[in-house]
């Protein structure tokens, strides 16, 4: 058994996976972004998948690798690389190294948290809504339009409307406000999502195979992860069982051993969802509850390597 | 009406709208993503749709058959943004389009992901990987990347014979094996358009790799797409 960890090395999520497996004896190998300009790799596929990493004078044999836990950072945006620049060869390797190893992440018969086509599905908002909606829960009414005459019309059916990215990029919430009437034209130039605003209260959602942590969030800002966090209140919660069971059975349908499910309860106690984050950086959030999240993802990676019959 | 969702300096998808003229083909670039017109809506009952297409705004219910040409927009199909949003707005209209076709009861070739708008998006080590589990004899692929500056090694550099997918039918002088061998391949997808290289034309040669894309410039892929389109959706 051998379980390979991909990303910075330092980040939480990462590191708390590491610790976690390491808690458990389970035998692991980093490969550190950060070493990227130091990394080689050889990758041959075929009837089976080979290859190996060399990280200076440490070798990674992949085919030994039985479960992969991804949490790769924008490679552009590491010092070494983004000091190179687009033409040099740093970014160019850099690139390389990327690109092989998420195409080994697509195709290796390991258990991988999580396989970065089932990712995607976070890159297009309102595509992954549309099959939220299809797992039972309510999503808000939303509207991506270039057209400022359908946000006033949709504004004024909805009264409070925020809007935030149609993609996963530059993904924050922010609340329509009248000083916002003068730039409302520019939604010609790029398509812009809104939704009505759903009063209730937020919970995030940590599925981890059949496991599932949820915590209730208190705060006052239109997006609790940008506010001043001594405002923001997270307690773990129990979900009453349908919504558990909704919440399992979505990540599922989204090839997701792993996911971050946004959700918000109303006042009537209807259950919104928003999006589900495919690779969600848990560890913000088992620091306030004390979930043991990471020694979840650590047991499944276990379990997913026994299922691979290593 | 048939839309081609194409790059604006796409000259194919240009001629090939011509070709198709009396369908009402149209072609809807990146220019249509920053119209105004679009208005893609979503709630607990349906999705309501109305896009841009070659200028005009039209309902979605007008369209009959889609053609995608692009995997995604892309930061250079967008000269008129201010180069640091580029990025940002290129993800937006995808977004947009991968949603907006999704949505769509009429046929879509390929149907997108959300890895590309033409498909799948797989490597071509997926591809091999798919194809080896349906038991089409394959062609190893080989990367290697080195920090000596060594550029990056794809194994695979060669003339390939081509053998195109378009529904149930296939094109390409090869054997029949392989134009069975590409729809078997095709279908695994879930894919209506598919290019399948082999490394020979002979009943027995291994596939080395697949591409969603197709030349739209050949009139018989031209003509079998439009008939695919006749069909209707796949139920």
């Amino acid at each position: 058994m051998l379980i390979l960890l991909w990303g910075v090395a330092s980040e939480e999520p990462l590191a708390a996976v590491g610790a976690a497996l390491d808690h458990l004896g389970v035998p692991t190998q980093v490969v550190d972004q950060r070493d990227v300009l130091d990394t080689e790799i050889d990758l041959e596929v075929g009837e089976t998948v080979h290859g190996e990493v060399r990280v200076r004078d440490r070798r990674v044999d992949l085919s030994a690798v039985t479960g992969c836990y991804l949490r790769p950072y924008d490679i552009h945006h590491l010092p070494a690389v983004a000091d190179a620049g687009p033409d040099g060869p740093s970014w160019r390797h850099a690139d390389a190294i990327d690109e092989c190893l998420l195409c080994w992440s697509a195709i290796t018969p390991a258990l991988v948290v999580n396989r970065p086509q089932t990712m995607a599905s976070n890159g297009s908002k309102p595509y992954q809504l549309d099959l939220i909606r299809r797992f039972g829960f309510q999503i808000p009414q939303t509207l991506v339009t270039t057209c400022s005459a359908e946000v006033r019309a949709f504004w004024q059916r909805h009264d409070t409307v925020i809007y935030k990215s149609v993609s996963g990029v530059r993904s924050r919430v922010s609340r329509l406000r009248p000083e916002h009437l003068d730039r409302l034209d520019h939604v010609a130039s790029c398509p812009t999502q809104f939704q009505k605003y759903i009063v209730g209260t937020d919970y995030r959602v940590h599925v981890v195979g059949d496991e599932v942590f949820a915590c209730e969030i208190r705060a006052e800002a239109d997006d609790y992860r940008y506010a001043d966090q001594s405002s923001v209140m997270i307690e773990a919660k129990e979900l009453p069982l349908v919504v558990e069971e909704r919440c399992i059975r979505l990540a599922q349908a989204l090839g997701l051993p792993v996911a971050g499910i946004d959700l918000r309860r109303t006042p009537h106690d209807d259950w919104y969802c928003f999006e589900v984050n495919p690779s969600p950086a848990f560890s913000y959030y088992q620091q306030e509850t004390g979930q043991p999240i990471d020694g979840a993802i650590a047991s499944l990676l276990v379990a997913g390597s026994r299922t691979n019959g290593q | 009406m048939l839309v081609i969702v194409a790059s604006r300096t796409d000259s194919h998808a240009q001629l090939l709208a011509e070709r198709w003229t009396t369908r009402d083909a149209r072609l809807l670039t990146s220019r249509d993503l920053s119209t105004k017109g679009w208005s893609h809506r979503l709630d607990n009952g349906s999705a309501a749709t109305a896009a841009v297409v070659n200028g005009c705004t039209i309902a979605s219910e007008q369209i009959t058959g889609v053609l995608t040409c692009v995997p995604a927009i892309t930061e250079d199909e967008l000269p008129n943004v201010v180069a640091d949003d580029r990025p940002f707005v290129a993800a937006e209209m995808t977004a947009l389009l991968i949603a907006w076709l999704s949505s769509l009861t009429c046929p879509v070739v390929n149907r997108p992901t959300p890895a590309s708008l033409m498909g799948p998006g797989w490597y071509p080590e997926q591809w091999l990987r798919a194809a080896s589990d349906v038991g089409i004899p394959t062609c190893p692929i080989r990367r290697r990347v080195r920090r000596n500056g060594e550029e990056p090694l794809a194994s695979g550099q060669r003339d390939f014979v081509a053998v195109t997918v378009v529904g149930d039918a296939y094109f390409g002088d090869a054997d029949p094996k392989l134009g069975d061998r590409a729809r078997q391949l095709a279908k695994a997808a879930g894919v209506d358009l598919l290019t399948v290289h082999f490394l020979d034309r002979g009943p027995d040669a291994r596939l080395a790799t697949a591409e969603l894309a197709v030349d739209i410039s050949r009139p018989e892929i031209a003509d079998a797409i439009l008939e695919h389109f006749a069909r209707g959706p796949r139920c």
